[in-house]
């Protein structure tokens, strides 16, 4: 049994905060990646638009000193998820790769899973999908798309693996490292996100996160996420991982 | 609807459960039926014969000069090339038709005629695919590959169910498993259901993955 193998991974992701640069290409390659519906201003305005990942901003610092902090946020794939013992359709669960997966075609639309989410990555589609004429040929065949009363949220590009792994079991060898890269992580320009699995000590993100500045968003809900973020180093004061836990 | 059907008493209401009843039962059980507005089979524009390209047997079928035909016995990736390395068995282009049907067939043959007018070989209004009717179609939210079904059928003879002409095994045997003796059949049509229920007892008898994001995603 190789390891390409299914179930032999735990996906996640690790976040270095310290080199986003906050220029929301994560945010248009998961756009166009997974189907999202285009969020017109009127959806913006109901809060009721779709971004499977998106950058918070935040200020640091009172002006005329005050710095700009970015920080993506997408589903964390919670090992203990808030999300999952909520739906009474069992179409968000836990499967045996680390991911928190959403089963369009068993879910109902009670939108309890929203609610439970503390992350607020989420979205209900309150519409039918619409895209304008010149796009409907654009559509990734790969991926679902999502009719009116469906949870959606970030799959880890679950496609993408699954591509992956049919590859490496065709080839007979193992996954290499690095191969399976979701659409934010490829259009990162500066390897703020990095995708890989971290059952493998020896791949980059399981090396990433021994690194000291690590921390999970909302540490104190206990939800145990597969996306791990390492601190930012400000270069004028001292901040530690602790510290830059509680900007989530 | 209540209210009336509660005037006229028990019948009634057994009537109107029964007819409910009846519909949720076919409807979830039934195969897609043409009644339900599911056509298992479909009018092709050309009307294409599987059992002369594929069959390896003697045909029934009397070829224009006066010959009894017999089967070409072709692999079923002779023409549906990409199905060994991609997610769709692929209809070959017009083209690849026209190949051989160039010179194969009489030049009155009215299928044919349709098929050289598409590749441009007759006719004067250039080349146009041949609009072909999909028989065999999964719903949008299940994501289907043909490569590692394939890949595992041709290394596990054992499991292939169903047989083309006989042949159970190789790149023609193989199909057969979901698609039925398609060798044998004038139009080609949906044998099995093809629902998830058939998938998943596939899946568990061989050891395969039934996470849900195997194959909805």
């Amino acid at each position: 049994m190789t390891t390409a193998e299914f179930g032999t991974h735990n996906w996640g992701m690790v976040v270095d905060v310290d080199k986003c640069i906050g220029c929301n290409a994560c945010v248009i390659a998961c756009q166009a990646e997974n189907n999202i519906p285009i969020n017109t201003q009127d959806r913006v305005e109901r809060a009721r638009s779709i971004s499977w990942i998106r950058v918070e901003r935040y200020w640091e610092g009172d002006f005329p000193d005050a710095k700009a902090r970015f920080i993506p946020i997408m589903c964390q794939h919670c090992e203990n998820a808030p999300c999952e013992p909520v739906c009474p359709v069992y179409a968000t669960y836990h499967n045996s790769e680390g991911m928190n997966v959403q089963v369009y075609n068993r879910c109902v639309g009670t939108r309890y899973c929203a609610n439970g989410c503390p992350y607020i990555v989420r979205f209900f589609n309150y519409w039918e999908p619409v895209w304008p004429e010149s796009l409907r040929n654009h559509l990734n065949p790969d991926v679902t798309v999502r009719s009116r009363g469906i949870m959606e949220k970030c799959s880890f590009c679950v496609h993408r693996i699954r591509r992956e792994s049919r590859n490496a079991r065709s080839a007979g060898v193992e996954i290499a490292d690095g191969a399976v890269q979701t659409a934010c992580s490829s259009a990162c320009p500066t390897s703020a996100l990095n995708f890989g699995n971290f059952n493998d000590p020896e791949s980059k993100v399981s090396k990433m996160k021994e690194d000291k500045r690590h921390y999970t968003l909302l540490d104190q809900f206990g939800t145990d996420p597969n996306v791990i973020y390492l601190a930012k180093i400000d270069a004028d004061k001292k901040v530690g991982a602790g510290e830059a836990a509680t900007h989530g | 609807m209540l209210v009336p059907v509660l005037a006229i008493g028990g019948l009634g209401v057994v009537a109107v459960m029964g007819v409910v009843a009846a519909f949720i039962i076919t409807g979830w059980l039934g195969q897609p039926v043409p009644v339900l507005g599911f056509e298992q089979t479909f009018d092709q524009p050309i009307d294409f014969p599987h059992t002369v390209h594929a069959s390896t047997k003697q045909l029934d079928r009397v070829a224009a000069d006066g010959q009894t035909m017999e089967g070409l016995g072709l692999d079923c990736t002779f023409c549906h090339r990409t199905v060994t390395t991609q997610a769709n068995a692929g209809v070959p282009a017009v083209n690849f038709c026209a190949t051989c049907h160039q010179v194969i067939g009489a030049a009155d043959n009215v299928p044919l005629t349709i098929l050289r007018d598409a590749a441009d070989i007759v006719g004067d209004d250039g080349a146009s695919p041949v609009n072909w009717q999909r028989v065999h179609r999964l719903p949008d939210h299940v994501r289907f590959v043909h490569e590692p079904h394939i890949r595992y059928l041709t290394a596990n003879p054992s499991e292939v169910k169903n047989s083309t002409d006989g042949v159970t095994e190789g790149p023609s045997g193989v199909c057969s498993t979901c698609h039925g003796n398609v060798a044998a059949m004038q139009q080609v049509e949906q044998v099995e259901s093809l629902k998830m229920g058939q998938c998943v007892d596939c899946h568990r008898d061989n050891g395969a993955p039934t996470d849900c994001a195997a194959c909805h995603y």
